[in-house]
């Protein structure tokens, strides 16, 4: 749709702007890496391993090299010509491009076919045969912390985080980080608590399921390299490329559209080092598209253990709480050390307790990785924490809102970091959530064979930090307006936001705003896309840079003697003569943040908290255990929505997400490490009839003061409560608990059964 | 995926010719076949398309029985009138067959030839006494639905034989109901389909997705004895539980349908 730049007073915050990019994509314009076919291409395929750990005795590729229309087929030995440490990864350089000496996860890639046709390259990988010598493997996040397999030789840190660099070198372990939090004395606190419970919760290993899985293609001359690819991180995987190939950094262009998804799966490098590397070796174009099922054995959730024990006085107060987490990393860290950190301090959730310990570990296994997973560990806390949490009113009669309420975290009270909470609603979501469910007003707790139920449950999260973000906005000729960010839309509508943000600055329709999308040759280095931190960062980066460029502007007008209401148009025709030039303002944003000391104690652990709480109705078939809900409510601290409707889509996206987490979604492993239901036939996600007839979603009224116009993210918010909501609702339904996921019906089933 | 010829036959005589080739598979929607495909699970050297073979008729006979043929989509049969009034139960089975983008195309004959326990039509067929139309090298044959199936995606179809056509009797004065039930998301295979069909108080019951083929259940108290193996979608002692509940609430059902 062509757009008129429109200057407008309306404010451009709080309006339901509809997606500017909605037109391109329900026409089939929009871009996407998966359509990107460039002349002389050549097609990849992976050929992958069949044990979960093993030494390589042997690839076997003459058969599928003989295979007519086959360009090449590429193993670690022709990689390790080009780059002789062929390992990548954001906490630790453990994984490697192809599968060197060892594999040790099923699945894990050893060889690439490439071809100019895709189908030839798929047959010819099937011809490919691989002997290993097998080893002993580990798959429990908790037996690894003692197991006789060890997944790695060696640990080998990235030094990108200074919390890890004391791990390099060490040996005979499967723990990638042990991190440890101690406020006040747990242990003592407990033994003085008049009554101590104790639980222990798990969940499962899951996959994002991105409508478009994940795709790259490189291409390359003698001295320059170009990577289109659907990803997160457009900036750490030119910086991650440029360290494996020692080249700088302005030779390597990476480039993205739009994604068709991302959830977590689209982050630092998938496929981006390996096209790199193939097209190199080949000079040629390389494309890599994996099908639905690759994806099973690329990045996963992490599937955790968590042990919770608290101290409460007789009135309900609770005084000590000790958190054991065991994150299950599978066999290459990716981005698990963060998470076992940057969530691990929020593991006694958002509770008012005086002496905290807790001991989160990142572990290695012989299952595909796991890494961020929209709410990067959080909702397998909240699941832990919030099921506990309740069962301790419950055992003291105490009704769940009130205990809670009883003791949140106050605003300026310190978190178990010391953090002291600033901008977290807390209160006002409990309260909110409290008055959208009825939770005054009587139940009706159904009869004969179908039993209702009712529960609650509230997490928060730190948002990630230190993290920067960079972005420019454009004031062109004809006062329209261009944002340049490397904030990636991946259907989150962060397109339609930075353009409000900016439209807000300059007093601007929304619509007159272009966002011009990742391109490291163009747009400025942003951290990541991740962990709902881009409206908060990527937001503020482009506030500033339209102040600055406002600025510029009105200097201009100054320095040719124009009135301040002059149209933009005319100003730079008055400098130039002509319809010609720009004014460019720029924005940097790093928000300040104090590294946690050793006992895990920090002033300043996160510049914003996100909350989010959800209540459920549901009725339990006592002859099947078949779960329905008939009632979700997301209520959320979003700080001031920047775009209302996609607040409320994102709330409920997160959410219905969450409940495919919770009631069935589950990667089944069978002794041998083999994915069991490696297809979407036997891996099921939610569909139209699994959601809630009557969801409601809401953002309380807060601000965030240091967010833009009061922002801040919303992406994570809705997937904190739903599980634990589900857990505690079943529990007043039909008085049994899970503690475990997912709670199908089986597993209700058998609970009551047991009962 | 194996490169692949496909034919598309303008006849029944020449669809049957060409799938005696010793590595030909016949495609009616394409469905199932191109999933098993892709997943290297079946590797044909060649396709041969039923789609201009015009088996697509849908009528009922002047006994009453409803004739339909082998290659009506699904959808063409959930949306027409005259299966909504005389078979009721086949339109709401089908409503939450799959999902409607797969109704669109695939059909009833690959439907019923797919020999997959987890389909809905097939017990549902077999109770309602439903039988099949077989045009094949040695001519043509008929057999009940309820005889296609031979074992875990095994029927008793032979090489170089076509589902061409199903007769479904009129309902009359029987009363049928169709439950499954999913153990995973709404839209997943079943666990379990329970067909029952009242003949005034005598019910004929066909269960299947639970079992490798669906089967007939001579009495209520069969069920027990049935043998039932865990799979994804839940262990044998909870697959069991889910059979005396439902043939409970299929029974139920049946008495109470309004047909």
């Amino acid at each position: 749709m062509k757009r008129a730049t429109q200057a407008t007073e309306t404010p451009q915050v709080g309006r339901s702007v509809p997606r500017l990019e909605s037109w391109l994509k329900v026409t089939g314009k929009a871009e996407y890496v998966h359509n990107l076919r460039l002349p002389g291409m050549l097609y990849g395929k992976i050929f992958r391993s069949s044990v979960a750990h093993g030494r390589i005795k042997r690839i076997d590729a003459s058969a599928a090299r003989a295979v007519a229309g086959v360009h090449s087929v590429v193993t670690a030995a022709e990689i390790r010509k080009l780059i002789p440490e062929p390992y990548y990864g954001p906490a630790f350089h453990d994984q490697p491009i192809l599968a060197v000496g060892k594999v040790r996860y099923v699945g894990e890639p050893v060889a690439v076919v490439l071809a100019s046709d895709p189908h030839v390259a798929e047959e010819a990988v099937h011809l490919i045969t691989a002997e290993y010598e097998e080893l002993p493997a580990v798959y429990d996040e908790v037996e690894a912390m003692t197991s006789k397999a060890i997944v790695h030789d060696e640990l080998k840190p990235a030094g990108t985080f200074p919390d890890l660099k004391h791990l390099k070198g060490r040996k005979n372990t499967n723990v990638a980080l042990e991190f440890r939090l101690r406020r006040g004395n747990a242990e003592k606190a407990m033994k003085g608590a008049e009554r101590v419970f104790e639980h222990r919760f798990r969940t499962q290993q899951v996959m994002h399921t991105p409508l478009e899985p994940l795709v790259s293609v490189a291409e390359s001359t003698e001295s320059t390299l170009t990577i289109h690819t659907a990803s997160q991180s457009p900036s750490f995987v030119r910086i991650e490329i440029a360290r494996l190939l020692g080249w700088p950094e302005n030779r390597i262009r990476v480039r993205v559209p739009f994604l068709g998804g991302g959830f977590g799966a689209k982050l630092y490098i998938k496929l981006e080092a390996l096209v790199s590397v193939l097209s190199l070796i080949t000079r040629k174009p390389v494309k890599i598209s994996l099908t639905m099922e690759e994806q099973f054995f690329t990045i996963t959730k992490h599937a955790s253990t968590f042990r919770i024990k608290s101290g409460v006085t007789k009135d309900g107060r609770i005084v000590a709480r000790d958190c054991e987490v065991w994150w299950n990393g599978g066999a290459y860290a990716d981005i698990g050390p963060r998470v076992a950190q940057k969530s691990g301090f929020t593991a006694p959730g958002p509770y008012d307790v005086q002496d905290v310990a807790i001991d989160s570990y990142a572990l290695y296994t012989n299952l595909p990785p796991a890494g961020a997973l929209r709410g990067f560990g959080i909702p397998q806390l909240v699941w832990a924490y919030e099921s506990h949490t309740d069962l301790i009113a419950r055992e003291l009669g105490i009704d769940p809102v009130e205990f809670r309420r009883k003791n949140l975290l106050r605003e300026g009270r310190p978190q178990a970091t010391g953090t002291l909470m600033k901008d977290a609603a807390l209160e006002k979501v409990l309260e909110r959530l409290e008055v959208l469910m009825d939770w005054q007003k009587p139940f009706d707790r159904g009869e004969g064979t179908v039993r209702r139920g009712r529960g609650i449950a509230i997490g928060f999260k730190a948002c990630i930090a230190n993290t920067a973000s960079l972005a420019a906005v454009n004031i062109n000729a004809d006062g329209s307006v261009t944002v340049y960010t490397s904030c990636v839309d991946m259907g989150q509508g962060s397109d339609t936001a930075m353009a409000q943000i900016a439209a807000e600055v300059l007093h601007l329709a929304t619509e007159s705003v272009t966002v011009v999308h990742s391109d490291t040759d163009v747009t400025p280095f942003d951290m990541a896309t991740l962990g709902s931190r881009s409206l908060f960062h990527s937001g503020n980066a482009v506030k500033l840079a339209a102040e600055d460029a406002l600025k510029k502007l009105v200097q201009l007008k100054e320095e040719l003697h124009l009135a301040a209401d002059t149209p933009v148009a005319e100003v730079f025709r008055k400098k130039y003569g002509m319809r010609a030039g720009s004014v460019t303002g720029a924005g940097s944003f790093i928000p300040p943040y104090t590294p946690p000391d050793e006992d895990g104690q920090s002033d300043n652990a996160t510049p914003f908290w996100m909350v989010g709480a959800s209540g459920v109705e549901l009725e339990v078939d006592t002859e099947t255990g078949r779960v329905r809900l008939t009632r979700l409510v997301n209520v959320a601290d979003v700080g001031t929505p920047i775009n209302p409707r996609i607040v409320e889509t994102q709330l409920s996206s997160g959410a219905i997400m969450q409940l495919g987490f919770s009631l069935f979604e589950k990667m089944l492993f069978d002794a041998e490490g083999q994915l069991r239901n490696a297809s979407l036939a036997e891996y099921k996600i939610p569909g139209f009839l699994d959601i809630p007839e009557h969801i409601t979603n809401e953002a309380v009224v807060a601000e965030q003061r240091n967010g833009p116009f009061g922002g801040k993210g919303v992406g994570e918010t809705a997937t904190f409560g739903v599980s634990p909501a589900i857990a505690n609702a079943i529990h007043d339904a039909v008085g049994v608990r899970l503690t475990e996921l997912p709670m199908n019906p089986e597993a209700v089933f058998m609970a009551m059964q047991k009962k | 995926m194996r490169p692949f010829e496909l034919l598309e036959p303008r006849s029944l005589r020449e669809a049957v010719a060409a799938l005696e080739a010793s590595d030909a598979r016949p495609m009616a929607g394409g469905t199932a076949i191109m999933l098993m495909m892709k997943a290297g699970v079946l590797r044909p050297g060649c396709l041969v398309s039923l789609r201009s073979l015009r088996l697509e008729q849908l009528e009922v006979a002047s006994d009453g029985a409803l004739r339909v043929g082998a290659m009506t989509t699904l959808r063409a049969l959930e949306k027409s009138e005259v299966v909504r009034k005389g078979w009721p139960v086949i339109t709401k089975t089908l409503r939450t067959l799959s999902n409607v983008r797969v109704r669109n195309v695939a059909t009833l004959g690959g439907h019923l030839a797919h020999g997959d326990p987890h389909m809905d039509l097939p017990p549902l067929l077999s109770a309602l006494g439903a039988t099949a139309t077989i045009a094949g090298p040695k001519g043509e044959r008929t057999s009940p639905v309820e005889a296609l199936y031979s074992g875990y995606l095994e029927t008793t179809l032979r090489k170089g034989e076509l589902i061409t056509r199903v007769e479904i009797p009129a309902l009359g004065r029987k009363r049928a109901a169709y439950l499954k039930c999913t153990t995973r998301s709404a839209d997943d295979w079943p666990a379990l389909g329970v067909a029952v069909v009242m003949d005034g108080d005598k019910p004929t019951i066909v269960v299947s997705a639970a079992t490798d083929r669906p089967t007939r259940l001579a009495s209520l108290e069969a069920a027990e004895a049935l043998h039932i193996e865990s799979d994804l979608h839940g262990s044998a002692a909870y697959k069991k539980q889910l059979l005396r509940v439902y043939l409970k609430r299929a029974i139920h059902e049946a008495r109470n349908a309004s047909h």
